[in-house]
């Protein structure tokens, strides 16, 4: 998959709900939640928090977010022995993760990258990007 | 008798079933047990979306307890009912399966399950695929013979703090061995998420009746438990501490958080809405 361009104005316009979902299902403050808080680092999620987030983020906006899509996308069009070998981020697998995560504070990659690791990096807004391409490719389908 | 499909199965028949999409079920409550409480008609419910989505994935997978949306209460059950179990699949692959449902007993709903997800874990770490395979043979065919299901010993809770009215807080031992283990599940015992809740639950209860706004004559029932999030397995032996809040309350109604820590770390949480209701 090609880079994909998302707009301010597509993440404005659904961070509201993203931000009321992601509060709802780790039971904080709404006002703790902001675009660039990780998931993980900042606002303490696990991985059953991440199935919570998607599930009810497939509801709010009524669509599909496939399972385990957040590293696929991440991936681009690399395969995946382009993007990783044995459970390590691969050079160019490295570089695609950047631009893929551009919301993501460049401090906050560390080298090498366990692909394990790679859901501590996820932001708020990365969770926008979600939803923002699974509306793109409902409405192209 | 081996507790395989009997200490802790609640679907006897499957008299309705469309691959991947919808089943209907019955499930006769024994009339010799003591009580049928509401978290195992929710379990019987979940047992139904089980067997649609494993026969959906050929048995490679079977869904855990996870999340649950929203529980809503209507009724209770009595030893000797018969169930009337219906779940719509949402959505079931070999990752997880979305499923909604409901029990129903003599046409009245007794519960209502809304917008669960139970992630799918590799079945033979828990049990024989073939041997599912053939159970759900029987129970879509000829049924199995009901009556298998002798109830779940009283759970071991002992409260052990709070503020009275506002929040308490309670250990809960999980045996290091009873009947429905064989069951749930033959290769990795785990501690039924639903009893782990129906604990939840008495706590709750406890420091719903302790609270002092309800209206005069009135106790208080629960109504319908939302934000369920089960977090990790619990083993045969571990004990869990329980703790209960009070998160709001008006007149006639009260929110209460629930959570359960194994071993210091967050295992459960849930939200319970208790209303005024009946007379105290």
């Amino acid at each position: 998959m090609a880079q994909v361009e998302i707009t301010k104005d597509e993440i404005d316009k659904v961070y509201p709900t993203v931000a009321a979902t992601v509060a709802d299902a780790l039971g904080c403050e709404e006002d703790e939640v902001t675009p660039q808080a990780s998931l993980i680092e900042d606002l303490n999620a696990e991985s059953i928090d991440f199935l919570d987030i998607v599930f009810r983020l497939e509801r709010a906006f009524k669509i599909k977010i496939p399972r385990g899509k957040i590293v696929e996308n991440a991936r681009g069009s690399l395969t995946e022995a382009e993007f990783e070998q044995n459970g390590i981020v691969t050079e160019p697998g490295f570089k695609q993760l950047r631009a893929y995560l551009s919301e993501v504070p460049p401090e906050r990659f560390k080298t090498p990258t366990k692909v394990k690791d790679i859901p501590r990096l996820f932001t708020v807004e990365t969770f926008c990007k979600l939803v923002v391409l699974a509306q793109r490719q409902q409405a192209a389908a | 008798m081996s507790d395989h499909f009997a200490a802790f199965s609640f679907v006897d028949r499957i008299v309705e079933f469309e691959a991947g999409r919808r089943a209907v079920g019955r499930y006769d409550v024994p009339s010799g047990i003591s009580a049928f409480p509401s978290c195992l008609i929710a379990e019987a419910v979940g047992q139904l979306a089980a067997w649609v989505s494993m026969e959906h994935i050929a048995f490679r997978g079977r869904p855990v307890a996870a999340l649950a949306t929203e529980t809503r209460f209507h009724g209770d059950v009595a030893p000797g009912d018969t169930l009337t179990l219906a779940v719509d699949i949402d959505s079931c692959d070999d990752d997880a399966v979305a499923y909604s449902g409901r029990a129903e007993v003599r046409g009245s709903t007794v519960i209502e399950l809304i917008h669960c997800l139970g992630p799918m874990l590799p079945v033979a770490e828990f049990d024989a695929p073939e041997a599912l395979a053939a159970r759900l043979e029987l129970i879509r065919g000829p049924g199995a013979k009901p009556g298998a299901f002798r109830g779940v010993p009283p759970p071991r809770v002992v409260r052990i703090g709070g503020d009275r009215g506002r929040s308490a807080s309670a250990t809960l031992n999980v045996p290091e061995s009873a009947p429905f283990f064989g069951d749930h599940f033959p290769r990795r015992p785990v501690f039924p998420a639903t009893l782990l809740l129906d604990s939840q639950i008495g706590l709750a209860m406890d420091l719903a009746r302790e609270a002092t706004h309800w209206p005069a004559g009135s106790k208080p029932v629960p109504a319908r438990m939302t934000h369920v999030k089960m977090r990790s397995f619990m083993p045969p032996g571990a004990t869990l501490e329980m703790d209960a809040e009070l998160a709001s309350a008006s007149a006639a109604a009260a929110t209460i958080k629930l959570a359960a820590r194994l071993d210091g770390k967050t295992a459960a949480t849930a939200r319970l809405d208790v209303v005024a209701g009946g007379k105290r």
